[in-house]
This record gives C-alpha cells, sequence and structure tokens, in this order.
C-alpha cells in the first residue's frame, strides 16, 4: 500500500466521521418529521398506536439514511480533491493521486511534496465534523413541535377511547355469552335444547365480537332471543299449571295426598307417584275410588293442557265406572306426559338462562351504545335553521324541528334536506342534531322525516324515540305512553327490519303492562 | 551565476532551480523598478512560459528600464524599436544591402533589432499594420524570411510591446489576430506615492542600482522546457476550459458575458492559461497546478483575448470586470467549493 494510498484511507476515516454526524442529523430530521407528521395524521384520522407507528419509523429512518450514507461514499479522487480544497493543498493531492502510476520529470517530486503538504497538515481536518445550524434549527423545531402535538389534546383520543370502550364492552358482552354457556354446560339437569341453545349462543357471541360497534352488535341479539324462544314448547305453562291443578285436587283425597306432595315437588316425582297410585288403584275402596275420581275430573276440568286434560277425564271416567284397568292406563298416560313436563321444563330452564345472559350482554353494549352517543350530545332542533333551503320552497323546509341520529351518526334536519350532524343514541333516543341542506319539500309530498317528535312531546324535549333502536335506558315514565305508540307505529313502517318489529312490540307492550 | 551553470549543465532541470532562478530574477528587477511586482511576475512567467507580453501604460512608468533591466538580469542581448508611423518591415526585420569586397558585389544581409533576445516593440500601435505585422509574424513564426533566405531568431526570443492607452490618435490598433499572438497583455499601473518616493530616490542620486545577470539564455531555455513538464490534474484542466467557455456569450451562464461580450477568448487563450499556470506553480515552488494559478493569470492570459461591445464601453464595463465575474462563478462550480 503507497503512502497516498495511506492518505486516501485517512481522508476516508475523517469524511465518514464527518458524514456519519451529517446523516445523523438528517436521520433526525427525517425521524422528527415522521413524528410529526405521525401526529398530525392522529388527529385527523383515529390512529390507534400512533407512538408504536411513530417509533416504527426510527428504524426505517435510520435504515435509509445508512443506506444513503454508504451510497453517498466520495471516491477517492473526489476525497482528495474535497481535501485539497479543505485544507489549502493547492491541488496537490489531488493531481498526485491522478498521477499515481506516473513517471513523468516531476511526478516523483510532486507525490513527495503531496504527501509532506498532507502530513503537515491533519488529514482528520479534511472533513472538519460540523452540523449544519439550519438543519439542526430545523431539527429542533420539527420535533418540538411534534412533542406538542404529542402532549396537547388530541380530539382523536375520545374517538379511540369510545373505541377501546366499545371493543371491551363487546368483549364484555361476549364473555358474558360464554358464562352461560359454561353455566349450561356444568348443569346438573341436561335439557335436550342443550345443543342448540349452545350453538345460539355461540354464534351470538362471535357476531357481537365481529361487530363494528356495539350499536351493531346489539342487533344480533334480539334474534338470538328469538331462536331462543322457538325452541321453547309453547305448552309447557298450561302443563305445569294442569299439574298445579292436579296437585291441588289429589290433596283433597286420601289416596292422592302422596301424589300431591310428589306433583308439587316436581313433575317427574308426581310421574313416579301417579303410577304408584295407578297400581295402587284395586287396593282402594270404593269410597277412595269415588273420591279420586271426583279429584281427577276436578282437575280435568280445569285442565288448561288438553293432553292431560283427556288422560284425567278418561281416569275419571273408568274409576266412576269401575274400569281400574283403564283408569290405570289412563293415569299411566298421565305420568308419561308428566315426564315430558319435566323435560320440558327443563328446556325452558336452560332457555331462560341462554336468554338472560343475552339480555346481561345486551344490557352491557347498551350502556356503551349509549355513552357513545352521549359523547356527542346535541339538543334537538340544532338543525332549526342550519337549512339554507329555507324560503325555497312556500313550503317552509328551513329545518324547524328536532333531528334524529342514527346512531352515532349524521342526524336529518327535516325538510327534504340531508343533515349533517352528531349525535342520536342507540335505544335512548337521546337527540341528534343536524344542519339540512337542499330543497324544501312539498306540503303534498309523503316523506319519511327521522326525529318527529313523538306526539304530546315537547319539541325541544331531549329524548326523542329513534326509530330501530331496541333497548331503551332511560326512565321513561313520563312519556311511555307516547313512546309505546310512536313504536308501535314505527313498527307498521318499512324503516323497521322485519326481524325486529316483533320484538319491538312486544318491548313496548310490556312496558305497558 | 550559479543557477545558469547548473541548469545549462542539466536540460531536464530540476524544478527548484527554475523557482530560484525566477525568483532570483524578481529580486534583481525590483532592486531597479520599484512596485510593479505584479507586473514583475507577469513578465517572469511570460519569460519562461516562451511567450511575448504586451505592456499598457501611459509613458514613464518603468517599461523601458524593465526590459532593459530583464537584458542585464538576463544576460541577454536586448534592442529596442521605437515604432513610429513611417518606420518599415525592413527596419525591424532588417535588409539585403550591397556590399563591395575585392571589386565584387554582392548582397549582404544585415540583421534588424529584433534579432535579438529580448526585443522592446515601444508603442508598438503607432507604427502601420504592414510594420506591425511583421513584427507580430516573427514573434509567431520565431523566424524571419528576408528575400529568399529565412532566418532563426535567437533562443530565447522575448518581445515586451508596449502601448500608450490614451494617446490613440494617429495610432494603427492592432486588429484582435494580432493581439491573440502575444501571451500576456499586462497593465502598468501608475505607482502608488509610497512608491513614488521611493523612485524619486532611486533615480535621482549620483548612481544608479547595477543588476547583475542571474540567469542566461540557456538557463532561460531550460526553465521553459521544465515548466512544460508541470503537471495538470484533469478536473484543474477542465476548470481552465471552463474559464474558457465561459467568456463566450453564446456558451455561457452569465448575463453579463452574454451582454457586453462580443468574442470570447480563443483556444490559444486555454493554452496560454495552461501553460502560465504551470509557471506560476513553479514560482509557487509546487509541482502541479493548482485552480489558484490558472485564476492569478486570469486576467493577463485574457484581458487582450475577450472583445467586447460597445454597450460595454458605453457602460464602462471592462474585460477585467467580465474576467472576475467569470472567475468568481467557476470557483462555486469547482468540486469541493
Amino acid at each position: 500500500m503507497t503512502s497516498l494510498d495511506l492518505v486516501v484511507r485517512a481522508l476516508r476515516g475523517s469524511d465518514a466521521r464527518s458524514s456519519a454526524l451529517s446523516y445523523l442529523v438528517h436521520a433526525a430530521l427525517g425521524v422528527a418529521m415522521w413524528f410529526a407528521i405521525v401526529q398530525v395524521a392522529a388527529r385527523v384520522v383515529p390512529v390507534e398506536r400512533r407512538i408504536q407507528l411513530a417509533a416504527l419509523g426510527i428504524p426505517v429512518v435510520l435504515a435509509a439514511v445508512a443506506i444513503a450514507w454508504i451510497a453517498t461514499r466520495p471516491r477517492p479522487d473526489a476525497l482528495m480533491q474535497s481535501a485539497d480544497v479543505h485544507l489549502g493543498l493547492k491541488e496537490r493531492l489531488s493531481t498526485a493521486w491522478e498521477r499515481r502510476a506516473a513517471h513523468g520529470v516531476m511526478d516523483d517530486l510532486l507525490r513527495q511534496d503531496a504527501l509532506q503538504h498532507a502530513l503537515r497538515d491533519r488529514l482528520v481536518r479534511a472533513f472538519p465534523i460540523r452540523i449544519s445550524r439550519r438543519e439542526a434549527g430545523a431539527v429542533v423545531i420539527v420535533a418540538a413541535a411534534a412533542l406538542a402535538l404529542a402532549v396537547l389534546p388530541n380530539p382523536m383520543d375520545r374517538v379511540l377511547a369510545q373505541a377501546q370502550a366499545d371493543r371491551a364492552s363487546q368483549a364484555k358482552a361476549a364473555n358474558t355469552i360464554h358464562d352461560v354457556q359454561k353455566k349450561i354446560a356444568a348443569a346438573a339437569k341436561t335439557a335436550p335444547v342443550d345443543p342448540k341453545v349452545q350453538k345460539i349462543l355461540s354464534d351470538t357471541a362471535k357476531q357481537i365480537q365481529d361487530a363494528k360497534d356495539p350499536r351493531q352488535a346489539l342487533e344480533a341479539i334480539s334474534p338470538a332471543e328469538q331462536q331462543l324462544r322457538q325452541l321453547s314448547d309453547p305448552q309447557t305453562p298450561a302443563r305445569t299449571s294442569t299439574t298445579q291443578n292436579l296437585a291441588g285436587a289429589l290433596s283433597t283425597t286420601n289416596a292422592g295426598k302422596a301424589a300431591s306432595v310428589a306433583l308439587s315437588s316436581s313433575p317427574s316425582q308426581g310421574a313416579e307417584a301417579v303410577r304408584n297410585l295407578a297400581a295402587q288403584l284395586p287396593s282402594l275402596s270404593p269410597e277412595e275410588r269415588a273420591q279420586l275420581a271426583k279429584a281427577l275430573a276436578s282437575a280435568a276440568k280445569s285442565a288448561k293442557d288438553p293432553a292431560m286434560a283427556a288422560s284425567l277425564q278418561r281416569a275419571s271416567d273408568a274409576l266412576s265406572s269401575g274400569d281400574l284397568g283403564t283408569a290405570a292406563a289412563a293415569l299411566n298416560d298421565l305420568a308419561g306426559q308428566l315426564d315430558s313436563l319435566e323435560n320440558q321444563q327443563n328446556n325452558d330452564q336452560q332457555i331462560a338462562s341462554a336468554i338472560n345472559g343475552l339480555e346481561a350482554a345486551r344490557q352491557a353494549l347498551a350502556e356503551q351504545a349509549d355513552r357513545d352517543a352521549a359523547g356527542s350530545p346535541v339538543s334537538a332542533g340544532t338543525a332549526a335553521g342550519a337549512s339554507p333551503a329555507a324560503g325555497a320552497s312556500p313550503a317552509g323546509g328551513n329545518g324547524n324541528g328536532n333531528a334524529n341520529g342514527n346512531g352515532n351518526g349524521s342526524g336529518s334536519g327535516n325538510g327534504n334536506g340531508n343533515g349533517n350532524g352528531n349525535g342520536g343514541s342507540a335505544g335512548t333516543g337521546s337527540s341528534g342534531s343536524g344542519s339540512g341542506t337542499g330543497t324544501a319539500a312539498k306540503p303534498s309530498e309523503e316523506l319519511y322525516v327521522p326525529g318527529q317528535p313523538v306526539p304530546g312531546q315537547q319539541e325541544n324535549d331531549p329524548t326523542p324515540l329513534g326509530p330501530g333502536q331496541d333497548v331503551p335506558l332511560t326512565p321513561y315514565t313520563q312519556v311511555i305512553q307516547s313512546y309505546q305508540q310512536a313504536a308501535l307505529d314505527a313498527t307498521n313502517q318499512s324503516l323497521i327490519p322485519g326481524s325486529e318489529r316483533d320484538l319491538v312490540r312486544e318491548y313496548f307492550a310490556r312496558l305497558g303492562e | 551565476m550559479t543557477s545558469r551553470l547548473v541548469i545549462a549543465e542539466e536540460p531536464s532541470a530540476d524544478p527548484k532551480k527554475v523557482t530560484e532562478l525566477a525568483n532570483n530574477l524578481e529580486a534583481e528587477l525590483a532592486r531597479l523598478i520599484v512596485g510593479q511586482k505584479e507586473l514583475l511576475r507577469d513578465t517572469v512567467i511570460a519569460l519562461i512560459s516562451g511567450g511575448h507580453i504586451l505592456l499598457e501604460g501611459v509613458p514613464g512608468l518603468g517599461k523601458t528600464m524593465l526590459v532593459r533591466s530583464l537584458g542585464q538580469a538576463l544576460d541577454l542581448t536586448f534592442s529596442r524599436i521605437q515604432f513610429t508611423p513611417d518606420l518599415m518591415p525592413a527596419d525591424i526585420v532588417g535588409t539585403n544591402i550591397i556590399r563591395e569586397d575585392s571589386g565584387r558585389r554582392e548582397f549582404e544581409y544585415q540583421h534588424g533589432p529584433i534579432f535579438a533576445s529580448l526585443v522592446l516593440a515601444d508603442e508598438v500601435n503607432r507604427a502601420t499594420p504592414k510594420t506591425q505585422s511583421a513584427l507580430l509574424e516573427a514573434m509567431q513564426e520565431r523566424t524571419v524570411t528576408v528575400g529568399t533566405e529565412t532566418r532563426a531568431l535567437p533562443v530565447p526570443f522575448f518581445v515586451l510591446a508596449t502601448q500608450n492607452p490614451i494617446e490613440l490618435e494617429g495610432t494603427y490598433p492592432l486588429p484582435e489576430a494580432q493581439l491573440d499572438r502575444f501571451f500576456f497583455k499586462a497593465l502598468v499601473p501608475f505607482p502608488s506615492e509610497t512608491e513614488l518616493l521611493e523612485i524619486a530616490r532611486r533615480t535621482t542620486g549620483n548612481a544608479l542600482p547595477e543588476l547583475h545577470a542571474v540567469g542566461d539564455a540557456d538557463a532561460i531555455v531550460a526553465a521553459q522546457r521544465v515548466a512544460r513538464e508541470v503537471p495538470i490534474a484533469e478536473h484543474v484542466l477542465s476548470y481552465a476550459a471552463r474559464l474558457i467557455t465561459a467568456t463566450h456569450p453564446n456558451r455561457t451562464e452569465l448575463d453579463s458575458v452574454r451582454r457586453y461580450v462580443r468574442y470570447g477568448a480563443s483556444p490559444r487563450g486555454l493554452q496560454t492559461l495552461v501553460l502560465a499556470g504551470k509557471v506560476r506553480a513553479l514560482l509557487e515552488g509546487r509541482y502541479n497546478v493548482a485552480f489558484d494559478d490558472l485564476a492569478a493569470v486570469a486576467h493577463p492570459a485574457l484581458r487582450h483575448r475577450v472583445f467586447l461591445q460597445f454597450e460595454a464601453e458605453a457602460d464602462a464595463i471592462t474585460t477585467d470586470q467580465i474576467i472576475d465575474e467569470i472567475l468568481e462563478h467557476a470557483k462555486k462550480e469547482s468540486p469541493g467549493s
């Protein structure tokens, strides 16, 4: 290696150090700018992990700068030329390097002269470590701006917090349903409908978890409840009632007292007792038989379940006519029906548990949906006058009236202008607002007006009923009648999904009770 | 005389000896010439480069003294030609005269004053173009043709022509093509007050300083040969080419050049820049040409090769100003700046 090569190596080191610092400042500027961009973007759109995203830029920027640093390393001739200029060597090094292999009259002298001057100067000075003040200033300014943006309140934080709360509430609701599933699976008495119930619950939990917000999650609950209800036998209450009546009737007879006690305890024990009673019929005295026949006839008369009533009546008639065989057979039929009732009651119990679980999930989701809606409260009637359509028609579609929010989204002003508004709570009917634009509606036009105040409600009442909202969370004592009427009217409109209509009707019907 | 011997004995001379010769020559001339350091430097550079120099200055500034002193300091033959309108070419290059020897007449060539190593062509613009061209042809070819015979001029052959910039009436300004044959055009500035005092002190006494020869013809020729060996790096050469290109109005980025310059420097200007740069590098004790060398010789090398428009004269723009601007612009573009 020649002395000039050593000079090149020394210059390379000096240049690498100098440019590394310079590139580090570039990197710092890049990182600061990336931070600032992320912070600005996070103020425009909700960015959930903005710190992580911003931090992700650091290795990317560093890698890019490192690549640029390596790629822009100067060639030896360029190094020599720069060193000449920076060290004031009057092009000695660059000329000597260019003619390093030449053997002219002066080339040896030139090389010696260049090396002497190069050694006289400290080669590290050729590329001094310097930071551009302008760039350093830019780094400080951009970093400060990014920091300020990170520290100052971000309106999107609320949106993000809401989204997190939404997810938490959905997870909680799904967990509630999973708990119910476990409870049903661990129940001592198994019911034939258990697999179906489990499937419905699993599907619902999945839908809740997959829903984009609590409001959408809520939409999965009502169909599930309907499916569960369809699993229930509608005759079960009638049979239960008949069983209770039978227990009451038998308690007045000597022969049927044991059966009465067993029936009161449970249908299965009652079934066993009835079979025993059928077996004991031949040993009963005529008075006891007559007493029993009378009690069975009384029970048959008050029975709400036709099959049980028929069995009771047949047993009563057979006893009265002394046909003990037929009476025993009728009682055994009755015992079979009681066994069936036991299963039905178990089914209903599991279904009820499942529905309770779904209701608990609904409650959790509804609370969160209500909080979401309350996050942007706007009083009713804020759409008033916001519509530039005022006066465009004699009908006066200038937006007076309340706007009804659809979920968390936009409200609509009345008239036929589209409202831009916030508010509208899921289920609670809290107010929304909207600014209507567009041409006013003609008087004869039949238009659906969301958020029309319910009958009897004050225009500024903050709790209008929202169509399609299925979970009330605020007290309705004062407006329940008008709400009920409005809801029932609303069910006739096509806006209400078919699957929801029955639920809405049933719900308001119950409230009215 | 030591330096003369060393250089004469070693034709592929030691560059350090050239530096020493030039420094000694400058020092010797400075004993008689007060101030004018730049002029002395330009003269020495032109001499070692093998070029001729055109001195422009008002009378009485020591132009003649400079040339005479140079002859003394270098032990070279010296002649002075005072150019006048009636000066004929034969008055310069010589002529054939009839000579009678033993009853036999024959032509014999009689040398003109141009047959000297140092020629002072005083007020060259006062002679007619015919006479001027005789001189300039001799300058270029370094030979003189009289009748059918061509005679070589002495080596070295160095012409210092002078012209007066203020008395232009009755003069014949040198045409552009003739100007281009001068290696340098040096301006002889008026001395400062301090220099004037020194001139008065030195020249109004009984004794004038006597100059000693520091070199001779051989030393100059050897120095000229050595100077051409000075290496120049490609990027420095490119810089020289950029300087020349920048003087051309249709090739430059500079508005002032486009506006004021009629013709830019010729390729001979580039040769001058590089060669003068090489000599200057040697004079500075270096063995390579630097940007600074080219910048330092740019004015004398280019000021008579860049021709301005009338508009420049109207706006009082000089070629030196244009060259300054070109240098400034080229400096920004040079590598590492």
